[in-house]
């Protein structure tokens, strides 16, 4: 007996020392598929495909309110996010990008995919097609904020070796990469399906509307980069010759114009003009979308935008209330009749002008601003907004409270009324309407958008229809052909309700700015247009701003617009014992939370190239003028 | 008759699950029934067994060998038995002494004087893979046992830990319900916990029941070396508590007690919150809206809408319960050993009563002889642990009532028109504790089910002092974390009608569960061989181990449609998210030791390991160490020398490499190169498809563990026959192999992928414990005064070939043989007296030509002399704030006089910064509150409505409305605080009631006892009003809790 226990218990010293220790130690992992799992089954290919189109890079988005806030649409009704409008210069690495991680794993898919033998030849086409149109699309992006980087088409491995200089590569010129880009999107418009319906992946449509883009964009550096001789390179890494515009002009008409023939409309399917604009954000079932960033609920795949910025009081949660668009974005909208003005609150004798509503205020205005901001006086999901910032007594006197809907004894008879909207606007008090303004472009009325366990499945759209008629309106523009874009940039504004069509000499420079300014406010265009048309530095000159500032000028590109400003709605309290007998008055304010004006150097034209890019790489030239 | 307890063991057990304390009860009904039928046996022998002093001796095993007729002595030492007809042996044992065999022919009274053990007597340390004498030990090894954590009670283990052990470094920057406190030896990071031999991690280490455990080892040198890969931080070796032969014993020990905050900041009342308003508008614009009356109304505080509302008050509940009571039945034979115990623990918290833990523990330790050379045990620990508050939305549940403090403004009220059947809506609602309630906005709820099974055979075998043991434990972790959020509404009165008004509220419905799975398994087979020879005595341990460990979570989201069911449906769901995680471990361990005449002393050994964590051929690494002793007073020299006084001084000495496969950077699987899966979700074509991700391009291959090299060298010493104790410690480990990228060789950045680490960066941990007790008797009092300090700081070494753009670079961000932590900031050089001193100041604070600056505010010094205040002006000026005290310290006190005694423990820390920012620097930060110090103490002019009016100085700047980005909220050494405190943790008076009296009632023992934990400290915080553990820069963290406490100990 005792013999079996100690043979026993040697037997589990021994057992345990036994010879299957790797067998032991070898575990599998759980989440890692391998090479060659992947590339023999279409659904793991659009899985790996999935997650590139999922990486795709945007500067402003529905995903990231914030950068929203960098310039002059809006403020940041949100104290972590006062900064925005406390510092001076702009970091000359904002906005930078050096994706070669992202990119070097576009180029693994596409060189795995070519090799790959065991996928239908059709997939296989259309898998590479793909990759190549967000290649291409990187590369944009890339050349947008960066200038001309390395054009880099292969995955590189490097071998160990101790000498990594056969990696290095240099900075291609600035239109060497638009070139690449236009070029690439010119093969593959012939390659990607014409599916208007198919938002999310890759399409002719898409193709073309990036290569209209594209070419915008270089034949405007061409152009305008002649206004700003410092901000160029001698080797042509950043700054494209002026004489190259024309021809780049001429590619993003004609892909503009074959984009027009492809199936693709105007939203027009609401009769309120604004909800209608409104609505382009959010109706799915949408002619007008081409590329998108799709979201769905009960997928994982949700924004939060709407919590963000839905209005404060009648919010489904706690949250909300960031984005306060800017007085500078709302009077850049036209009256009906083709004219700017600024926003009528006082006479021309100083009084204050009184409304019975305060949307009165708007009326007579182009429809595309109720669509995009909140005004005070509307509603969203069904509900009034309540924003006001108390009541004035005709000397001037305000009653308010520093609480949201805070109350106060109007009239001394010790009853107590509420003196200040739910959503404010109270000052420096986040999350408010501390412009008298909140977002409605990309908020979603659906039920639930604004509830955190839901969220959102409004989509982000990146290349929409009225953009590419803007952009042939541009290009036609800068070809001297000023009746054609007369003729594209009156269907937009039809749209807005501007019925009263500009002729072909009504068609300007300011015009066009303008145009893209409040068609494409909050769809991540601003910066980059003010930078190909180089504005940037004269419009966020770093000039504190007056009143007077801000209201003149409206419509004009060059116009300083360096701090947000806002337009706070009060009751006017004409009897004191009669607090329901109020009319509205309004006051230009500019938050207390706005100390600095943005200002724009020639350095910020084209993003910082980190240290340790350079260290890396003794062959990537600095950007100018940091 | 023990036999027949055992009997009735197993139903009471399969008892304790659900109903802990039925089944107490159940042990108690049983132990007295055993006790009664001990005392109601009538017998034939009877007698008294003594001590050395001819004391009684109570509970001492009486025995007829080789049957199980037994007893055990009264409280006086008297037994009676019935003896066999045929005569037969008496064996009498205890516990601490020589058990002695006497024939009981045909006596009927027999007296037995035992004499004590001298080895039993010896203390017995429990090290990695086995016990040693304490004479015996040669690496720095610090022991506690139950009757030092006995008299902590804090909810979990670590926190009974705070000045108790030289070279462990304490912070309990949390102490919410069921909180753990940060424990490390040495400051080396989070230790290996190791109980009743099974590798563990720090959940089950601080949930076990205090109670349960009888001793608690920390190896903080080469010593854990033996535990390989993991043991580079130092190990934790906890022993639960054994039954030893003897009578049977039931024992209770229950408290109950009152839970307060030690501290919180204060805020100031709605008078002050407008009057500082007034007083920041003037500071920032010079005008405000409001006015001087307006000002009187919130003063007098008497008109409706004007008076202040205490959010302390509505949400803080003083003197929250906490109430333990363990019951553990512990007995045994010669041939079989037992401890069985039970232990409820209920804590709430004084954010209402809602937020609570409790835990409910058992432990069953039985060990057998089977036969004289064969012993079999098992040892089995479960517990159930419950964490439940009210759920709120965002993360931490328990943020939300202390951010409530201070987001909440004084002129705010939780209910509409103070009706409690309407929440009010204050626009932040996610902070009215109004709504934060079961009730109102719903619950979560997060329990803990773990059972841990060890069983363990030992064999002597043939050869002798040879012996097998083999052991295998199983562990099963299951977590569950309910949560359920309801909608609500929110309500603004309408006076003018009478109306309440929906208003605000939550339409958030969200439901989440979480499942956690833990499955772990290790399988030891020991070698044992033990001998003397001589005076020579040689030790030697050959291990061999494999460990498992599996985790397996599932997280569930769904948008229920109703508040009042808690089921989840499948089409409200919108979030499944599954991973499952292996880990594989194995090691070979040796050990061998030497002593010679108990003068000098060699112990050596290694382990050889390895982890899953790495490709194959990186996975293996051995890790020796080498100590040894040498006890200078038996050598013949020392003697000679004449010093009486002190009778015991030992030099230890040891070094050894201990390694740690946690290593940042590295996942598991990363020398495997693939798709990451899943890897975000995208919608393609209006479908989800889940990406898989191809960052997984490079393999990692070449990384393997870091090792600590670990030096370490020290002294034993004995005064007066051990009256005074102590040691003395000195250690140096430094680490090599940390993860760096090679610099030398610089792939463009283009390449895409940045090379692999290696393991090439170096850091040390340097410092060294003193410790000091003293023991003595003086008319009749005994007492012990102890102390102990130990320092430890971390230094990183050297990286690889670091580079800097310049010397600024270098100076401000290499780490090159450096302090780490170090925290930087402005030197501050007093404040502004005068708004000419600011006119006329040539350096620009602000960087706004001083525009913003008011007399008060802080001047910082220009060290750079470059005219400005920037980040170039930043100097070293503190210590990290985020990490444990350099030096942590304890103060020991006990003395008792007849039934009395008396015990205080003191701890203490050092060596490390409390930054107070946000709330605690920035008035009005969020819009919310002002805490009261910045309030009171602050620079003001006289009349705030006067901007000419002189101005009173003050401690803090003046006021202005949450504007965090002032000059005067920069780092700086007016805010940092080098801290330091000291603070009370165990206060206590006990009386033990008279024998004579008990023994009427059948009960061994009762002793009543008061107790103070955390009563008070002293430190150099207070003023901010934040306890001085706490980490948050915000000072509102759960703070530790003041507990006062009444309990009792009785034995049956």
């Amino acid at each position: 007996m005792k013999k079996y226990i100690f043979m026993l218990l040697a037997g589990l010293v021994v057992g345990n020392s036994g010879c299957n220790n790797d067998e032991f130690l070898d575990l599998e992992p759980k989440n890692i598929l391998l090479e060659e799992d992947v590339w023999t089954d279409k659904t793991l290919v659009t899985s790996v495909l999935s997650n590139l189109y999922g990486r795709f890079p945007d500067f402003q988005s529905i995903e990231d309110w914030d950068n929203f806030t960098e310039f002059d649409e809006a403020f940041a009704s949100n104290a972590g996010t006062y900064g925005n409008h406390r510092n001076a210069d702009y970091g000359y690495g904002s906005w930078g990008m050096w994706e070669y991680g992202y990119i070097r794993e576009i180029n693994s898919f596409i060189q795995k995919c070519e090799a790959a033998t065991e996928l239908d030849p059709a997939d296989k086409a259309q898998f590479l097609a793909e990759a190549r149109f967000i290649r291409a699309g990187v590369y944009f992006e890339e050349v947008k904020r960066m200038g001309g980087v390395p054009l880099i088409l292969e995955p590189l491995t490097y071998d160990f070796s101790g000498d990594p200089s056969y990696l290095r590569q240099p900075r291609a010129k600035e239109h060497e990469v638009y070139d690449f880009v236009i070029s690439e999107l010119e093969d593959l418009k012939g390659i990607l399906p014409n599916e208007v319906s198919d938002k999310a992946r890759a399409t002719k449509g898409s193709a073309l509307a990036m290569q209209a883009r594209a070419a915008l964009y270089a034949g405007s550096i061409a152009k305008y980069g002649t206004s700003t001789p410092q901000v160029s390179l001698p080797g042509g890494e950043v700054g494209i010759p002026a004489d190259m515009a024309t021809g780049y002009y001429q590619k993003a008409l004609s892909a503009a114009q074959e984009i027009m023939t492809l199936g693709y409309s105007l939203y027009q399917k609401k009769p309120d003009l604004g909800e209608n604009f409104a609505s382009i954000f959010y109706d799915k079932n949408n002619p007008e979308a081409i590329w998108v960033e799709d979201f769905k609920l009960k997928t994982g795949k949700t924004n939060g935008f709407t919590i963000d910025n839905q209005p404060r009081y009648q919010s489904e949660e706690q949250q909300g209330g960031r984005l306060n668009p800017s007085l500078n974005l709302v009077q850049s909208f036209e009256n009906l009749d083709n004219t700017f003005a600024p926003l009528p609150i006082m006479d021309a004798s100083g009084n204050l002008i009184h409304y019975t509503n305060p949307a009165d205020l708007f009326a007579g205005r182009d429809a595309r601003l109720y669509g995009t901001v909140m005004l005070p006086g509307t509603q969203f999901k069904g509900k009034e907004l309540d924003i006001w910032a108390g009541y004035m007594r005709p000397d001037g006197t305000i009653i308010t409270s520093s609480n949201l809907g805070g109350q106060a004894d109007i009239n001394g008879d010790g009853t107590n009324e509420q003196v200040v909207g739910f959503s404010g606007p109270i000052d420096g008090l986040e999350f408010t309407a501390q412009t008298g303004f909140y977002l409605r472009k990309y908020l979603d009325p659906a039920a639930g958008s604004g509830q955190i366990g839901t969220r959102s499945e409004v989509w982000w759209i990146r290349y929409r229809y009225a953009e590419v008629l803007l952009n042939a309106a541009e290009a036609a523009f800068e070809l001297g052909q000023p009746e054609v874009a007369a003729g594209y940039m009156n269907q937009v504004r039809v749209r807005a309700g501007l019925t009263e069509p500009l002729t072909a000499a009504d068609i300007t420079f300011d015009r066009i700015v303008n145009e893209r300014r409040v068609e494409l406010a909050f769809e991540g265009h601003q910066l980059f247009d003010m930078k190909r048309w180089r504005l940037a530095h004269v419009v966020w000159n770093g000039n504190r701003m007056t009143v007077s500032d801000l209201t003149t000028n409206i419509g004009k590109a060059d116009k300083t617009s360096t701090m947000p400003f806002g337009l706070w709605p009060y009751k006017y309290l004409a009897d004191p014992n009669n607090p329901s007998n109020t009319d509205w008055v309004f006051r230009i304010v500019l938050p207390n939370p706005v100390t600095t004006p943005d200002r724009f150097r020639l350095g910020n034209y084209y993003s910082q190239i980190g240290e340790d890019v350079i260290n890396n790489n003794p062959l990537i030239v600095r950007q100018p003028n940091q | 008759m023990i036999n027949n307890l055992l009997k009735e063991m197993p139903p009471s057990k399969s008892n304790l699950k659900g109903k802990p304390i039925f089944s107490m009860l159940l042990i108690i009904a049983i132990m007295c029934f055993c006790n009664s039928y001990i005392y109601a046996q009538a017998g034939n022998i009877s007698g008294k067994v003594t001590g050395e002093n001819g004391e009684g001796l109570p509970g001492v095993t009486v025995l007829i060998k080789g049957t199980t007729n037994g007893t055990a002595t009264d409280a006086s030492g008297n037994f009676s038995l019935s003896a066999p007809a045929s005569g037969g042996t008496l064996v009498v044992s205890f516990v601490g002494y020589l058990t002695q065999e006497l024939p009981i022919g045909n006596r009927t009274t027999i007296n037995v004087a035992l004499a004590p053990d001298a080895k039993a007597l010896e203390e017995v340390v429990v090290v990695g893979y086995g016990t040693q004498r304490r004479e015996s030990i040669t690496g720095s090894v610090a022991t506690v046992t139950s009757k030092d954590l006995e008299r902590v009670h804090a909810s979990t283990v670590g926190a009974t830990l705070a000045g108790k052990l030289p070279g462990v470094s304490f912070r309990m920057p949390d102490g919410r319900p069921g909180a753990s406190a940060n424990v490390q030896i040495r400051n080396m990071g989070n230790p290996l916990f190791v109980i009743d031999g099974i590798q563990q991690d720090a959940g089950q280490f601080n949930n076990l029941a205090p109670n349960d455990i009888e001793s608690i080892t920390i190896l903080k040198d080469a010593s854990a070396a033996i535990y390989g890969s993991r043991g580079a931080n130092g190990v934790v070796v906890v022993t639960t508590k054994r039954g030893k032969a003897g009578a049977s014993r039931l024992n209770v020990d229950a408290y109950t007690g009152w839970q307060n905050w030690s501290r919180f900041p204060e805020t100031v009342n709605a008078y002050e919150w407008m009057a500082g308003q007034a007083d920041a508008e003037m500071n920032q614009n010079g005008r405000t809206n409001i006015t001087p009356a307006e000002l009187e109304k919130w003063r007098a505080g008497t008109e409706k809408g004007y008076q202040s509302f205490d959010w302390y008050d509505f949400i803080i509940k003083p003197n929250a319960p906490q109430t333990s009571i363990n019951v553990n039945a512990t007995g045994g034979t010669d041939k079989i050993r037992y401890y069985l115990s039970a232990t409820r623990l209920a804590q709430q918290s004084v954010l209402g009563r809602e937020f609570t833990f409790g835990r409910t523990n058992i432990q069953s330790n039985v060990d057998a002889d089977i036969t004289n050379k064969l012993k079999v045990g098992v040892q089995i620990n479960g517990r159930i642990e419950t964490r439940e508050n009210p759920g709120v939305p965002g993360g931490d549940d328990y943020w939300a009532p202390r951010f409530a403090l201070f987001r909440n403004r004084p002129t705010e009220r939780p209910f509409a028109n103070d009706n409690p059947a309407y929440v009010n809506d204050i626009g932040h609602n996610d902070t009215n504790w109004g709504v934060l309630n079961k009730t109102v906005s719903g619950y979560l709820n997060d329990n803990w089910r773990v059972m841990q099974m060890n069983f363990n055979g030992e064999y002597e075998l043939p050869i002798k002092g040879l012996s097998v043991k083999g052991l295998y434990s199983y562990y099963l972790a299951d977590h569950i974390v309910d949560i359920h959020e309801y909608t609500y509404d929110a309500y603004t009165y309408r006076e003018a009608t009478g109306e309440y008004e929906r208003t605000g509220g939550s339409t958030n419905p969200y439901r989440e569960r979480q499942t956690g799975k833990v499955y772990t398994t290790t399988a030891q087979g020991l070698l044992n061989y033990n001998n003397t020879f001589g005076k020579h005595t040689i030790g030697a341990t050959l291990v061999a181990e494999r460990l498992t460990r599996r985790e397996t979570n599932i997280f569930v989201h769904a948008v229920p449609k109703t508040n009042v069911l808690p089921i989840i449906q499948f089409a409200d769901v919108d979030t499944y998210n599954d991973s499952d995680n292996e880990q594989a471990r194995m090691g070979y361990v040796g050990r061998f030791n030497y002593n010679f005449a108990d003068k000098y002393f060699l112990e050596f050994g290694g382990r050889r390991d390895a982890s899953w964590k790495f490709i194959s051929d990186k996975r293996w690494g051995t890790f020796p160490y080498v100590s040894a002793g040498w006890q200078l007073t038996e050598e013949g020299f020392f003697k000679s020398l004449g010093i009486n006084a002190l009778t015991n001084l030992k030099l230890r000495a040891s070094y050894g490499v201990s390694g740690d496969d946690d290593i940042g950077g590295l996942g598991a699987f990363d020398y495997i190169v693939g798709y990451s899966y899943p890897s975000g979700t995208t919608i393609l074509d209006g479908n989800a498809v889940t990406g898989a991700s191809t960052n997984r391009q490079v393999a990692t291959t070449n990384i393997s563990w870091f090792t600590r090299n670990q030096a370490n060298v020290g002294l034993d010493y004995g005064l007066f026959n051990g009256k005074i104790s102590g040691e003395l410690d000195y250690f140096y480990f430094k680490r090599n192999g940390l993860t760096q990228t090679r610099y030398d060789v610089l792939v463009p950045s283009e390449l895409g992928y940045a090379l692999p680490p290696e393991n090439l960066q170096s850091d040390a941990q340097m410092g060294g414990e003193a410790s000091l007790a003293y023991n003595g008797t003086a008319r009749g009092v005994e007492f012990s005064i102890g102390g102990n300090v130990s320092y430890s700081r971390h230094r990183f070494l050297e990286s690889y070939k670091p580079r800097f753009a310049n010397s600024w670079n270098n100076y401000r961000n290499s780490g090159e043989d450096r302090w780490t932590g170090i925290f930087w900031g402005l030197e501050n050089a007093g404040q502004f007296q005068s708004q000419e001193e600011i006119n006329n100041y040539p350096v620009n604070i602000d960087g706004q030509g001083n525009r913003t600056l008011l007399p008060g505010d802080l001047i910082y010094k220009d060290l750079n002399e470059d005219g400005k205040i920037d980040g170039y002006d930043e100097r070293p000026i503190g210590f990290p704030r985020d990490r444990n005290p350099i030096v942590n310290f304890g103060l020991n006190f006990g003395a008792s006089y007849k039934g009395f005694d008396f015990r205080a423990d003191f701890s203490g820390g050092a060596g490390y910064s409390f930054l107070p920012e946000n709330e605690l620097r920035n008035p009005y930060q969020n819009g919310g509150q002002v805490a009261k110090v910045l309030y009171e103490d602050r620079w003001h002019r006289e009349d705030p409505f006067n901007l000419d009016s002189p101005w009173v100085p003050g401690t803090y700047p003046a006021l202005r409305f949450n504007q965090g980005g002032h000059s005067n909220n920069r780092q700086s050494d007016f805010w940092l605080i080098n801290a330091r405190y000291l603070r009370a943790r165990t206060i206590e008076f006990g009386y033990a009631l008279p024998a004579g009296l008990l023994q009427r009632v059948k009960i061994q023992r009762a002793r009543i006892y008061l107790n103070g934990y955390n009563l008070f400290a002293i430190d150099n915080v207070h003023q901010f009003g934040v306890d001085p553990e706490v980490m948050d820069t915000n000072g509102l963290q759960y703070p530790q809790n003041k507990l006062v406490n009444l309990g009792v100990n009785l034995s049956f």
